[in-house]
């Protein structure tokens, strides 16, 4: 009953008129940024991010949110007509929407994929609901030497599991601490890393970091690849009918998916692409006939698509309930919050009921709009996917340029993002991947208080991490990942060896 | 050994380079001990993690083979002239003026004609003023004499 309160407190804040219209701005841009390939939801939030300043917290974080499950409405929609991901969470909707689109199917497989959406995002957020409460009974159990280790598993799951080498991802994190601890140093006031230039002592912004590793380098990397892909076919409404069938087979792979997701986006590390790639195996794994998969079968977009919308909503467990993102998205939607003086964790839900109920009860009104957007106005964001990047570019950057100046109204920003955006540059080259390092400069501050915390009350005493049992286990799982991700690094580098051995004594044969 | 693997070689020096510098200059800030640290003791201790970090990025590097690095060059200057004429600017031209150079500048990366490109950038800078200055309410100035 009490929960049943609390939604009936979250309708009556989702529902005032201005809630509504940035929770309808935030899901219509996150479709638009969703739909062009190239920007992702994080660019898109970050980007956004300078804008929130100007309106009340409620209506900001709606709207962040909106963005960014937004995104993965309007993501397949390239994925199914150009064969290219809108995000990286819809990759695996290439697999079988583009040849769906092939077959003259490209109406039904945006039709269901929007369909498989809302099914993963209802479920995401009623599994918010239901887990909420009792993640927050848990995160008051916690000391700073819990959130200590909490902080070590997300960073570690989060630097292993989404990248290709450990080593790089765990260098990424460090990097991003590092960065973090740029600028006064809480307990003592003592400025670092400033090299005496006043603007420093505040740290490096956010916004400008995100903006220069992520929209920067992204624009760099992207004016030169050519798009010449048209879409000429135009979607009906009537082409859009799914069969029977087409339903029918879709119904156990979506409630499976948004399963999948709903699980691997409530994990600190794992997310949206991770789980829409686990569940389009496991429907590969459980179907009759696996052969199919690659030439259109349906469960291979269903599946996958409810899994990445479940995953974003789940997402924002572990950011709300204890105040530790699970990814570099979520991390710059903590970032939101914490600017407009919130901070999220076990506290959120009893101090700020409107905002955390609204937010969520905004979920299920956002994901209604969603079907609206991409149901029957899908010809507008198909028409949008024929627009040249190079009349778009300049625009973003623009946007870019603005949205960091309005922070501070300092033009010491634009030049910080301008090195950072060499940088970022510099690490796409040498496939270094930014959102560890930006997770990690977003846990900085809250990992360091923690940990002099955590050292003060034990009187310096290291064992304070093991002699607690929720730490010990915490620190356990942390060192198995790692532990598991260097073997996998190892394993994989040493079978490339041997096939090179292999290839190179057949060559010689 | 031809090709050896130069992003993560050049990558993990970069990291022991980041990392010995940001532990040597740490040591201006008090180091603390572990029951009482001082705002030294978190900098220095991830400095040595990001160098260690580096050798084991750039030692394996060694022992592989790796591809080539084709940098954009042109997409990079571009941008950064545009970022550049905007920041320079900014405080002197106003935003329409200011965005429109912006623009200008960093479409020189693609190959769009001059008619068109002229064409976007008075549409971008329209745009930004009816986002920002209109939608938003943000006070900047507007034009050079507005300030």
């Amino acid at each position: 009953m009490e929960t049943l309160d609390s939604l009936y407190i979250g309708l009556q804040a989702a529902l005032q008129p201005n809630i509504l219209l940035y929770c309808f701005i935030g899901v219509f841009l996150g479709t638009f940024i969703g739909v062009l390939p190239g920007i992702g939801p994080l660019a898109a939030i970050s980007l956004l991010l300078p804008i929130t300043y100007h309106i009340e917290p409620t209506a900001a974080i709606v709207m962040l949110a909106g963005v960014y499950y937004g995104a993965e409405y309007g993501g397949s929609t390239a994925s199914i007509l150009l064969n290219l991901p809108g995000t990286a969470a819809n990759a695996v909707t290439c697999l079988d929407g583009h040849p769906m689109a092939k077959q003259g199917r490209a109406g039904v497989a945006l039709f269901m994929t929007t369909i498989a959406s809302l099914c993963g995002g209802m479920i995401g957020v009623f599994a918010l609901i239901l887990f909420s409460p009792s993640i927050v009974e848990i995160g008051l159990k916690f000391g700073p030497a819990e959130y200590f280790s909490l902080m070590i598993l997300g960073l570690i799951s989060a630097s292993t599991l989404a990248s290709g080498s450990p080593a790089k991802g765990m260098a990424m994190v460090v990097f991003g601490l590092l960065l973090g601890t740029i600028g006064t140093d809480i307990n003592s006031g003592v400025p670092r890393f400033d090299f005496g230039i006043p603007e420093m002592m505040d740290g490096i912004s956010l916004v400008g970091l995100a903006m220069g590793l992520f929209g920067i380098s992204e624009i760099v990397n992207s004016i030169t690849i050519k798009r010449d892909a048209k879409i000429t076919e135009k979607i009906t409404m009537r082409s859009m009918m799914p069969t029977k069938q087409d339903f029918k087979d879709s119904i156990k792979p979506m409630l499976r998916g948004s399963g999948i997701g709903g699980f691997f986006g409530a994990l600190p590390g794992t997310g949206a692409a991770i789980a829409s790639f686990i569940s389009y195996a496991v429907e590969k794994k459980v179907a009759k006939d696996p052969s199919r998969f690659g030439k259109g079968a349906i469960e291979g977009i269903t599946a996958p698509e409810s899994a990445n919308n479940a995953a974003a909503q789940t997402a924002f467990i572990p950011t709300l309930t204890l105040g530790i993102p699970g990814s570099a998205t979520m991390a710059i939607m903590l970032g939101a919050l914490i600017i407009h003086g919130i901070q999220p964790g076990p506290m959120l839900m009893a101090e700020q009921p409107t905002l955390f109920w609204g937010l969520i009860v905004s979920f299920f009104i956002g994901n209604i709009f969603l079907v609206i957007l991409n149901i029957p106005l899908i010809g507008m964001w198909v028409s949008l996917l024929n627009i040249p990047y190079r009349i778009l570019y300049p625009a973003i950057l623009v946007f870019i340029m603005m949205g960091v100046y309005s922070v501070h109204n300092s033009t010491f920003d634009l030049y910080m993002v301008a090195i950072i955006g060499v940088i970022g540059y510099a690490m796409t080259l040498l496939r270094f991947e930014a959102a560890p390092l930006l997770l990690g400069f977003i846990l900085g501050p809250l990992m360091e208080e923690n940990l002099r915390r955590a050292l003060l009350l034990s009187r310096g005493d290291m064992s304070t991490f093991i002699d607690r049992p929720i730490s010990m286990w915490l620190l356990i799982i942390s060192g198995l990942i790692l532990a598991w991700s260097f073997y996998g690094s190892f394993r994989s580098q040493l079978r490339k060896n041997t096939l090179a051995k292999e290839q190179a004594a057949a060559g010689n044969a | 050994m031809k090709n050896r693997d130069t992003r993560d070689l050049i990558g993990g020096i970069a990291l022991i380079a980041i990392g010995v510098f940001a532990a040597l200059h740490a040591r201006q800030y008090e180091l603390g001990e572990l029951q009482r640290m001082g705002p030294g003791y978190f900098p220095t201790a991830l400095g040595i993690i990001l160098a260690v970090l580096g050798v084991l990025v750039a030692v394996p590097a060694l022992f592989r083979e790796g591809t080539s690095i084709k940098i954009e060059w042109k997409s990079l200057l571009w941008v950064m002239v545009s970022i550049l004429v905007f920041a320079v600017l900014l405080n002197h031209l106003g935003m329409i003026f200011t965005s429109a150079l912006a623009v200008i500048a960093s479409s020189m990366a693609s190959d769009i004609k001059w008619k068109a490109r002229l064409i976007l950038s008075g549409c971008i800078a329209a745009i930004t003023y009816l986002i920002f200055s209109f939608g938003l309410g943000m006070v900047i100035p507007v034009w050079p004499w507005s300030y």
